[in-house]
């Protein structure tokens, strides 16, 4: 049979990854970004010396501010795509979802990465943080101690190196000198790499619920629809599928503004992988509240009643829709819905930490409003995030497309990068040794 | 060793449900209740016997050499409660027309609880309860500012120093160098009409109950607060008026810290659940990257581009 079929040429097939190529990284847009993140460099420089009391609007009532709160303990959820897909795609064996592995890689690195500025430029002892290496001042029960080893750890070991593979494959094309690095490492890589990735789906999960526990030493100061026993448990999960929502709506983003073809069996296959996880998380959530016997605080809260109905129904709505293939085919209805879906689950994984929580007083009312300057150094994060997100994919192998695309970049290269022809890029078949 | 996808869930099942019946069993038995220190101390401060001079404020600022409080009124040395310079305060409670309560003075200061929360949420221990005294006291060197200890306090007593770049938590540590050489607090040693008073807590205990005997209808309640709030604090306090006016919070006694993260405990304990999950994932993913290994390595053959992991 003829395989170029008139379907076979319309049905995309995600099979590489392929820099974004003839798109300049510095633009108007970037600039803006970047200059949000620098101008917050300048004012954590400020924080540092004039300390946390004229820098933010936090007090001794409410002793942790958007930092924590915010760049942490919510936008971290939107970086755990990477342990939900991976363990679909590795162990349940969903093989496609490989395709969409490294973007979810960066995305979770990248934000983590930030996260950890954050809390570094929050915690006002920073140098004693060498604690962490005496064990004898450990305190094991702490989810703060949990906290602080687990994600260090997993940014820094195994998220670090399941992101070393574009960056080898870069060097190999376009460096080189480094070819004999990447012979040498490329084997070690994939004798160590089932450890590592093991490890690497393993920390989010006691970190992401340890986020969760956190909250529960504040015992009843949290309105009761939100704290629960169940909360490290809630946590994990909803970080699982806002990850997954968050992977689909920047992958989206990503074809629809550099005018690559999408994969839909793939943007099925995780969509299905994030039903599976919504609706179970929903059914617990209900049930956790019945049992504790709060069901009627869901209609009599006052303004967290309304907060709670937002959060269940900004996610179980789209996810409702999601299951319909007219929503899933359409890449704006996919895109909204999904990100209706991250700002349910961001509201919940915020909700516990600020709405929620209320300190017991009397008399004196703390009051928290995040000051301008504590904005601009949250925002300064998310934008550092988003400029290197928008370098890595410029420079290196990341987003998903098919393999006509990588032989169109190849000769873009060769065109336009005479330097390129001199390293003997695409002469050589690009035929890596070690894998004779 | 050849597992596949429904041993997998099999496994699973089995592990989540013994999770389960493990945390069933462990929930329906006795709750555990913490113990203070056997040779505890104690202060019991009797609202109804306090005539607000604040001298307790005084001596406790002359005692651990803190700066005088004077930024709400330059004057006077008048905080409006516990901040970075004040470990210790007297508050007044006005009676609103129509609640029936008399006007009392309350004293604010460190509760040192028997199972005290700022010390389960602090990561290094900083916040430490000493074995001897109960005594719950800051260490600076192993302080690393995250203000965990602040949120998790049901009674705010953990204040922090927030002008500064190197902060400091800022607490009642119930006088402990006094206490080392044999003296008591500054604030019970000065106290005119013996308000509050310094001792032992189970013997405290019992004077506080002897009073309540006394005056059966003079105290709230007739009860002590401190004996099972959040499972006792050493601190102990008797009142005329609703214990919730003077901004002590109404805990039960199962709310402690140790209650609060059993579930924690039981899930990680040995480390064994985060271990075998471990364990459990790299023997299919070796399976699993052997043939996706096999798969790239066709790939790259058939069209000469670097395998991509």
């Amino acid at each position: 049979m003829n395989s170029h079929t008139q379907s076979d040429l319309t049905v995309v097939r995600w099979q590489r990854g392929v820099p974004v190529f003839g798109v300049p990284i510095v633009n108007k847009n970037f600039l803006f970004l970047a200059s949000i993140a620098i101008a917050g460099s300048a004012l954590v420089i400020y924080r540092e010396v004039a300390g946390l009391g004229a820098a933010t609007g936090l007090s001794d009532g409410f002793p942790w501010g958007i930092w924590k709160t915010f760049n942490v303990m919510t936008l971290t959820a939107l970086g755990s795509g990477s342990f939900p897909i991976g363990i679909a795609a590795w162990i349940f064996r969903k093989r496609r979802l490989h395709a969409v592995m490294r973007v979810t890689l960066l995305i979770s690195f990248l934000v983590y990465f930030t996260g950890l500025l954050a809390i570094a430029v929050d915690v006002s002892r920073p140098w004693n943080v060498y604690n962490l290496l005496s064990v004898y001042r450990w305190n094991t029960i702490s989810p703060m101690w949990e906290v602080l080893w687990c994600m260090p750890l997993y940014c820094l070991f195994p998220l670090f190196l399941e992101n070393t593979p574009p960056v080898l494959e870069q060097w190999w094309y376009f460096f080189p000198p480094g070819r004999g690095l990447v012979v040498w490492l490329v084997p070690i890589i994939r004798k160590t790499y089932p450890y590592v990735v093991a490890l690497a789906y393993t920390l989010p999960i006691l970190h992401q619920s340890a986020l969760g526990a956190l909250m529960l030493l504040t015992g009843n100061q949290v309105f009761p629809l939100w704290q629960t026993p169940m909360l490290p448990l809630l946590y994990v999960w909803a970080a699982a599928f806002i990850g997954v929502a968050t992977t689909i709506c920047s992958v989206l983003l990503c074809c629809l503004t550099w005018k690559r073809p999408i994969d839909q069996s793939i943007m099925d296959e995780l969509v299905q992988l994030m039903s599976w996880l919504i609706f179970p998380w929903l059914a617990l959530r209900l049930l956790d509240i019945a049992v504790r016997g709060r069901f009627t605080l869901m209609f009599t809260g006052g303004w967290l009643s309304v907060i709670f109905w937002l959060e269940m129904l900004s996610i179980f709505v789209p996810a409702f829709y999601l299951r319909r293939q007219k929503y899933r085919h359409h890449p704006y209805l996919l895109f909204r819905n999904c990100l209706l879906i991250v700002a349910g689950g961001m509201l919940y994984r915020f909700s516990p930490t600020t709405f929620a929580y209320r300190p017991w007083r009397v008399g004196i009312v703390a009051y928290y409003t995040p000051t301008v300057i504590e904005i601009i150094i949250s925002l300064s994060f998310i934008c550092t995030c988003i400029c290197l997100f928008l370098i890595a994919v410029k420079r290196l192998p990341i987003l998903p497309a098919p393999l006509q695309q990588w032989y169109e970049s190849e000769s873009y290269y060769r065109n336009f990068y005479p330097y390129i022809q001199m390293s003997g890029y695409g002469k050589d078949q690009h035929r890596p040794s070690y894998a004779d | 060793m050849n597992v596949t996808r429904r041993d997998l869930l099999k496994i699973g099942t089995l592990g989540g449900a013994g999770v389960a019946v493990g945390g069933a069993i462990g929930s329906s038995a006795q709750e555990e209740v913490p113990t203070p220190p056997r040779n505890a101390v104690g202060m019991l401060y009797d609202s109804t016997k306090c005539i607000g001079c604040k001298s307790c404020v005084v001596a406790c600022a002359d005692a651990n050499g803190l700066q005088p409080d004077t930024r709400v009124d330059s004057l006077h040395q008048a905080p409006n409660d516990l901040n970075s310079f004040t470990k210790n305060i007297i508050k007044l409670y006005k009676p609103k027309y129509g609640d029936g309560a008399t006007f009392a003075f309350v004293k604010r200061q460190c509760m040192h609880c028997v199972d005290p929360f700022c010390v389960a949420a602090c990561p290094f221990h900083a916040l430490e309860k000493d074995k001897v005294t109960g005594v719950v006291s800051w260490t600076p060197d192993k302080c690393i500012g995250c203000r965990y200890c602040q949120l998790a306090c049901p009674y705010q007593i953990p204040k922090f120093d927030w002008d500064s770049f190197n902060a400091k938590i800022v607490k009642c540590e119930f006088c402990k160098e006094r206490l080392a050489a044999g003296k008591e607090p500054a604030c019970t040693y000065v106290c005119p009409p013996k308000a509050v008073i310094f001792g032992r807590r189970d013997l405290l205990l019992r004077e506080a109950h002897r009073r309540i005997q006394e005056h059966p209808d003079k105290y709230f309640e007739n009860r002590v607060y401190g004996e099972r709030e959040a499972g006792g604090t050493q601190v102990l306090y008797l009142s005329a008026v609703n214990f919730d006016l003077l901004g002590l919070p109404h805990l039960s006694s199962t709310e402690h810290p140790s209650n609060w993260l059993r579930w924690e405990e039981r899930v990680l304990k040995f480390f064994a659940l985060p271990v075998g999950i471990y364990v459990g994932m790299v023997t299919f993913l070796k399976q699993n990257f052997r043939e996706h290994e096999a798969e790239m390595d066709e790939e790259h053959k058939k069209t000469g581009l670097m395998p991509q992991l």
